[in-house]
């Protein structure tokens, strides 16, 4: 035999598949061919390893947690299918009376002759019921935009939960995590930690969800007709055009916060518009009433900036943005807090939907400043992971570097900062900023770490002092304090 | 009618037959809480078994076994009983894995060593004592097996791996990844030759040979 001997043949002889004088061929050919020999070993070993792997049984898991899960899961999916019974019945039976009660008011209306009041009952009454076309909405699919820690659809730790789009039905739940779900042009909720959200309804009439724990919701002006509920225990809110919070705690209680836009907060007493920057906290059992609505502090309106529910551009639907857009894993030892192109997207690790093209990570370190963990380039439908890794901060070098700092401020631009407040009289200013500066005089991170000035103003401030120039020397982290 | 793969490794041993089976899906689809129960606890093991098997690793294992479980509880309506309900679940486990192993394509892990010697470990399957040699020896050679699997597109992983692992013959397999027995023949047929090559040329063990 002059050619080599295919490595599947050897798993066939080893099986018992060729006969006594076909293995004898192919020995011979391993006699005077190492290569073969060797490989004849390769595939020997493996065949051998074939009745250990088959005999091999699963590790122990924690059956009752995963028991735990499964019935939580199809009992979920029971609960939503005896509702959407229960709610298409309720529909029939609301229909019945009201028609009825239309034909004992027509009836009532046409006269007390006895004759008269029989006939029209017979002729007007069921017809309208049965030959009415039903209206059916169109259904509106969700797109996940980001995840970070423990997150359940449907019952199911989903090892992609970008892959599918959401709709009607859906049920979110959240551990340690959350998951924002974006469902059209800058409107996007996002379910925080500890957290149940059940789509009820998902329709281009109404969107209703259920939320058991925290949920923040940023919605676009909706158009005519259509309507945006969340019911929190037996309370309702319902918007037009806004960002609100709604949390629901265990024990009933209710707290909505508005950020901008108005919200009509609803429970069986009556009715209360909360208008922007304001908060209702309604105790368990309590009535909304004007005396639980208060003024959010700036930390509040602050907390509420922070977890704007991620949003992407373009949308147009779920499904043409699941295939214009991809995944990205930014994968953090620990929790850190992760920017993404300036735009900061809570602790990571997480996975955030972007569109593709270059995109730069920042995360943040125990004290909180932000430094470029990589940039990283992203193709559609294509999941991309970045790995940050903690580095050490770097020191040296600072006093050179905190002198071609200050050498190189443009204090004419600087002066053009603060020009409208020194107006005001409002002067001897200061920021105090950390920076970090390589080798080559590029600028790692520049943080305003504490100011005294107006945050327009100190943003002019950062961009100035961004542009200073370095020349390539030695590394450099440090803080300094700039007076203007 | 299929009933029943030739092999069922880690499952309950209490006898099982036909009109048992028949009775607890009926319970089940009754949505009765205790047959359910009855029916997670007659097969989780066989169930987390062949997924442990098929993948090679046990990450995520629980998130999988309990997808295969809601599959299942949801599905039961649609279980036509022409096959046993293990195999019907085995076809539940073959169609998870297959999803999962499609998803790691597209994110690759490393198979961990640790993974593999947490089944070998397991007191139930180790014959006799060993080396320590012998048993690194053997999580070796489980690993490069599953490396050489990893190399494969997925339906031709799964259809090598119920052949030449689990024994099954063309009909089992085809049942099992709902193809046909001249499908899963070509399958089979281009899977082996790569497989083996894979075996034969050490691919992804760090022992590649030149060609």
């Amino acid at each position: 035999m002059s050619r080599h001997v295919a490595p599947h043949l050897w798993a066939d002889a080893f099986a018992g598949k060729l006969d006594a004088a076909q293995r004898a061929k192919l020995e011979r050919h391993a006699k005077h061919c190492a290569a073969c020999a060797k490989r004849r070993d390769r595939v020997r070993r493996a065949s051998d390893t074939f009745p250990t792997l088959r005999v091999q049984s699963a590790p122990d898991l924690s059956w009752d947690g995963v028991r735990a899960r499964v019935h939580w899961s199809v009992s979920s999916a029971r609960r939503r299918a005896g509702h959407q019974g229960r709610s298409s019945r309720a529909f029939v039976l609301v229909g019945t009376v009201a028609a009825a009660g239309a034909a004992i008011a027509l009836a009532l209306a046409t006269g007390p002759t006895p004759t008269l009041r029989r006939r029209p009952l017979a002729a007007v009454a069921p017809a309208p019921l049965t030959s009415q076309p039903q209206h059916t909405p169109d259904a509106l699919a969700g797109l996940v935009s980001r995840v970070a820690g423990q997150v359940m659809i449907d019952g199911v730790r989903p090892t992609d939960p970008f892959a599918q789009p959401l709709g009607a039905g859906t049920v979110l739940a959240t551990g340690d995590g959350r998951i924002d779900v974006q469902f059209g042009d800058h409107s996007a909720f996002s379910l925080g930690a500890n957290s149940k959200l059940v789509l009820r309804r998902f329709d281009a009439e109404r969107i209703e969800l259920a939320v058991d724990g925290t949920v923040e919701v940023a919605v676009a002006p909706r158009a005519a007709g259509q309507r945006f509920v969340v019911l929190a225990g037996d309370r309702t809110i319902e918007v037009r055009g806004t960002q609100f919070r709604v949390a629901h705690d265990a024990s009933g209680g209710t707290h909505v916060a508005c950020q901008h836009g108005l919200v009509a907060v609803r429970d069986a007493q009556g009715e209360l518009p909360v208008p922007a920057a304001r908060k209702l906290e309604v105790p368990a059992r309590g009535a909304v009433t004007k005396a639980h609505v208060a003024e959010l502090s700036v930390d509040e309106l602050e907390q509420l900036e922070q977890a704007t529910p991620a949003t992407l551009p373009l949308w147009t639907d779920a499904h043409t943005l699941a295939k214009s857009s991809a995944t990205l894993e930014i994968a953090t030892i620990g929790k850190q807090a992760v920017r993404v192109d300036g735009v900061e997207l809570g602790d990571g690790p997480l996975h955030v939907r972007v569109m593709p093209g270059r995109h730069t990570v920042e995360t943040a370190d125990s004290a909180g400043r932000f430094q470029r963990a990589g940039w990283v380039d992203v193709t559609a439908e294509h999941a991309t992971r970045l790995e940050v890794h903690a580095d050490a901060p770097r020191t040296g070098g600072a006093a050179a570097r905190r002198n071609q700092l200050r050498a190189g401020i443009d204090h004419a631009r600087l002066a053009r900062c603060t020009r409208a407040i020194a107006k005001q009289g409002f002067t001897d200013t200061y920021v105090r900023i950390e920076i970090s500066i390589d080798e080559t005089g590029a600028v790692g991170f520049l943080n305003v770490i504490d100011s005294d000035l107006p945050s327009t103003t100190q943003a002019c401030v950062r961009e100035v002092l961004a542009d200073v120039h370095f020349k390539p020397g030695a590394a450099a982290t440090f803080r300094d304090k700039i007076d203007l | 009618m299929l009933w029943g793969v030739k092999r069922e490794t880690g499952s309950s041993s209490v006898v099982f037959g036909p009109a048992d089976e028949a009775d607890l899906i009926e319970r089940c689809r009754a949505d009765e809480r205790a047959a359910h129960d009855e029916l997670y606890h007659r097969f989780r093991r066989q169930v987390a078994g062949n997924l442990f098997r098929v993948l090679g690793d046990r990450t995520d294992l629980e998130d999988l076994v309990q997808e295969v479980f809601v599959i299942a509880f949801r599905g039961l309506d649609r279980f036509r009983g022409d096959a046993r309900l293990s195999t019907w679940l085995y076809r539940i486990c073959v169609n998870v894995a297959l999803g999962r192993i499609r998803t790691r394509r597209r994110r690759p892990t490393a198979i961990g060593v640790s993974d593999l010697d947490a089944a070998a470990a397991d007191p139930t399957h180790i014959e006799r004592p060993e080396t320590p040699e012998k048993s690194l020896e053997r999580t070796r050679d489980r690993e490069r097996v599953y490396r050489a699997l990893e190399q494969l597109a997925p339906k031709k992983r799964i259809v090598l791996y119920l052949h030449e692992i689990e024994g099954l013959d063309l009909k089992e397999i085809a049942y099992l990844v709902e193809s046909n027995p001249v499908t899963v023949r070509t399958r089979l047929f281009y899977a082996r030759r790569e497989f083996y090559r894979a075996i034969a040329e050490g691919k992804g063990q760090g022992e590649e040979e030149e060609s």
